[in-house]
């Protein structure tokens, strides 16, 4: 399938195969890169990593628990209540997005957000990652009734309305961050358990896997060496697409009511926040859901053009 | 399956009473806590779970779902949901419909014009549609179609609810608001519902619309580079013979799939669109139980979604054979 390291289509033109790796990663490059949209998407998921990295430089983590409302006072000229003193004030030069309900500035709390919303999801996606992995390659690799057993655990976590299984969980372990992620990771393992299922499977008969057993490789090395590596790749792309999906799932949960704490500087609940003054400050809940949109899109776009590069039916 | 998805419910909802009280429909504030203890262990909830949960499987067999919480007066779950679920069925329908009608030719355009512009038009709004917050969506569009409509003296689109307040009782058929409109012959009536459904069923529909698109032209694309394909634009015929009545139905068998089980996805998964709209329909209900820790509820929701999701996977099956005569069970 996706095999870069054992099966080049073509033959290298440099000598040894270190060097055909590079060749091909260089084609994979200029393919993902030739198409402006994935470069759009790549550009994207970099300034937000960017700005994720370097938000505590950019604005004091503090602020986001001084709520200073004397000094925030300003007179509310919008469209709607035209000249009434408010503490949420929209954009200004000293608030270049406005000001929130507890007269902080939305544009420092979205920077401080972002970080704490891409490791939300880095972490539920890894997770998942690594047990789909592991429950997936052992499920093809053993067969018999390990892999039905696997299954039908899948199965019925897919027949769940995802949703609500997880504000089930949200509810019954209790309204913090690392709960709420462990909420979302138990519904979120099954997919990658039947995509690498599905990849070993048609992985499991290729020629070199006969290949490693006459040789007299041992089962767990061809398992974790070998046939892990080379069905990986679809998992990459699902991973990619996925980061969106949890940062979208993470706010929903918020949203519906499993807010850790009303003043966290967190995406969704900023968005959240912004819902009861929507008719008369909308920028409270446009600026912080539009993050959301733009962070998702981002990685989507990458993972989208991904999915094109990576498929060898699309290559050439 | 719906074996294991009852008993991870009822063992999640019922294992830490924290959580899920399943005692407090039988309780009431004026109780002492020596009354309260003697009605809960009447009830059998200090009994341990896995006897709980015959009981519950036998209550269910003899068709008592239990009743609800006081959020819906501790009416029998079954009717709450029973008389909500219209309400779904007539969003997750017209969502589909806007789905079906506006992703199935952005996706064929878009494997038509492959690299093209309008390719890259359509990959946007589907990604854009999958990326989207669906609340802040559903907020947004509030926001523009009904406030700045209203501000603006435009025709502005109702945002809550799925009929206006003061609207006529009328006889009920079905339970969905724009047939039974329509059966009563009251037109007003079914055109105010149909305005209601607007809003929630494009802000349900957009986020939807992207998976179908992208499988649309991607199964499209696979059946443009069949060699049948080419055979049939080397006899000649024109590009449009050769994409609807030769490339196209071949591509729709794997659409066809996917839009089953969006609506039955659908069916069970409106949750944030219906809670944002104040949409009367059983998703909003269940996050309402989960806030309010009723088990009952939550049981009978899970559990006729499952029972919805398996019974479309198998329509879907009997649908493939119907539609490619080459798949044979």
């Amino acid at each position: 399938m996706s095999d870069k390291n054992s099966e080049s289509k073509e033959p290298p033109k440099r000598s040894g195969q270190r060097a055909a790796y590079v060749d091909e990663l260089k084609y994979s490059l200029n393919l993902l890169t030739k198409n402006k949209l994935v470069l759009t998407g790549i550009v994207m998921s970099v300034f937000f990593i960017l700005v994720a990295i370097l938000s505590t430089v950019i604005v004091n983590p503090a602020s986001a628990y001084k709520f200073d409302f004397p000094h925030a006072y300003c007179w509310n000229g919008n469209l709607f209540s035209w000249g009434t003193q408010s503490n949420i004030c929209p954009a200004s030069l000293n608030f270049p997005l406005g000001s929130d309900g507890y007269g902080r500035n939305l544009l420092s709390m979205i920077i401080l957000a972002i970080p704490l919303d891409l490791s939300i999801a880095l972490e539920i996606v890894a997770s998942a990652l690594a047990i789909g992995i592991i429950l997936g390659a052992v499920a093809a690799y053993a067969g018999g009734w390990v892999d039905e057993a696997i299954l039908r655990v899948t199965d019925i976590f897919f027949a769940f309305p995802f949703l609500i299984l997880a504000l089930v969980f949200a509810a019954v372990l209790g309204r913090t961050i690392p709960n709420l992620e462990l909420a979302i990771l138990l519904v979120w393992w099954p997919v990658y358990v039947r995509l690498i299922r599905g990849q070993m499977l048609s992985e499991k008969t290729k020629a070199y896997v006969e290949a490693l057993k006459a040789l007299g490789v041992s089962r767990w090395r061809t398992l974790f060496f070998h046939l892990i590596p080379n069905s990986i790749y679809p998992l990459l792309v699902q991973a990619t697409l996925d980061i969106g999906g949890v940062i979208l799932t993470f706010s929903a949960l918020v949203f519906l009511g499993f807010s850790p704490s009303a003043a966290l500087p967190e995406l969704g609940n900023l968005t959240a926040d912004g819902i009861g003054q929507i008719f008369t400050a909308p920028w409270l809940l446009l600026f912080p859901g539009l993050v959301i949109l733009l962070i998702s899109l981002g990685f989507n776009l990458v993972g989208d053009g991904l999915r094109d590069v990576l498929d060898p039916r699309l290559r050439r | 399956m719906l074996f294991g998805v009852s008993l991870i419910t009822f063992y999640l909802s019922r294992g830490i009473p924290s959580a899920f009280n399943p005692c407090a429909p039988y309780i009431n504030p004026k109780m002492t806590p020596t009354v309260i203890h003697n009605t809960c262990a009447s009830h059998g909830f200090y009994q341990p779970l896995y006897l709980q949960y015959f009981y519950w499987i036998h209550d269910v067999f003899t068709g008592n779902w239990g009743n609800a919480g006081n959020w819906a007066n501790g009416q029998p779950v079954y009717h709450v949901f029973a008389s909500s679920f219209p309400f779904t069925v007539e969003l997750a329908l017209a969502a589909v419909v806007i789905s079906v009608v506006v992703g199935l030719p952005l996706g064929i355009l878009s494997a038509v014009h492959n690299n093209k512009p309008i390719d890259h038009a359509s990959r946007i709004v589907a990604l854009t549609g999958i990326s989207t917050p669906v609340y802040w969506f559903g907020f947004v569009l509030q926001l523009v179609f009904f406030y700045y409509f209203l501000q603006w003296g435009l025709p502005s689109l109702p945002s809550q609810g799925a009929v206006s307040i003061g609207a006529p009782t009328i006889q009920t058929y079905t339970g969905i608001p724009i047939i039974d409109g329509l059966l009563n012959g009251n037109l007003a009536y079914a055109w105010d519902a149909f305005l209601h459904v607007v809003l929630p069923s494009i802000t349900l529909a957009f986020a939807s619309l992207g998976a179908l698109t992208r499988l649309v032209r991607a199964s499209m694309l696979e059946v443009l580079r069949q060699d049948y394909i080419t055979l049939a634009r080397s006899k000649g015929l024109s590009e449009r013979v050769v994409i609807f009545r030769h490339a196209l139905r071949n591509a729709l068998i794997p659409a066809l799939t996917v839009a089953g089980l969006l609506f039955a996805g659908l069916l069970g998964g409106a949750v944030i669109t219906e809670t944002v709209f104040n949409w009367p329909g059983v998703g909003r209900l269940s996050v309402l139980a989960v806030l309010q820790g009723d088990s009952n509820f939550v049981m009978l929701y899970t559990l006729v979604t499952a029972l919805i999701v398996v019974v479309a996977n198998l329509i879907v099956d009997v649908l493939y054979a119907v539609v490619d005569p080459r798949i044979r069970y």
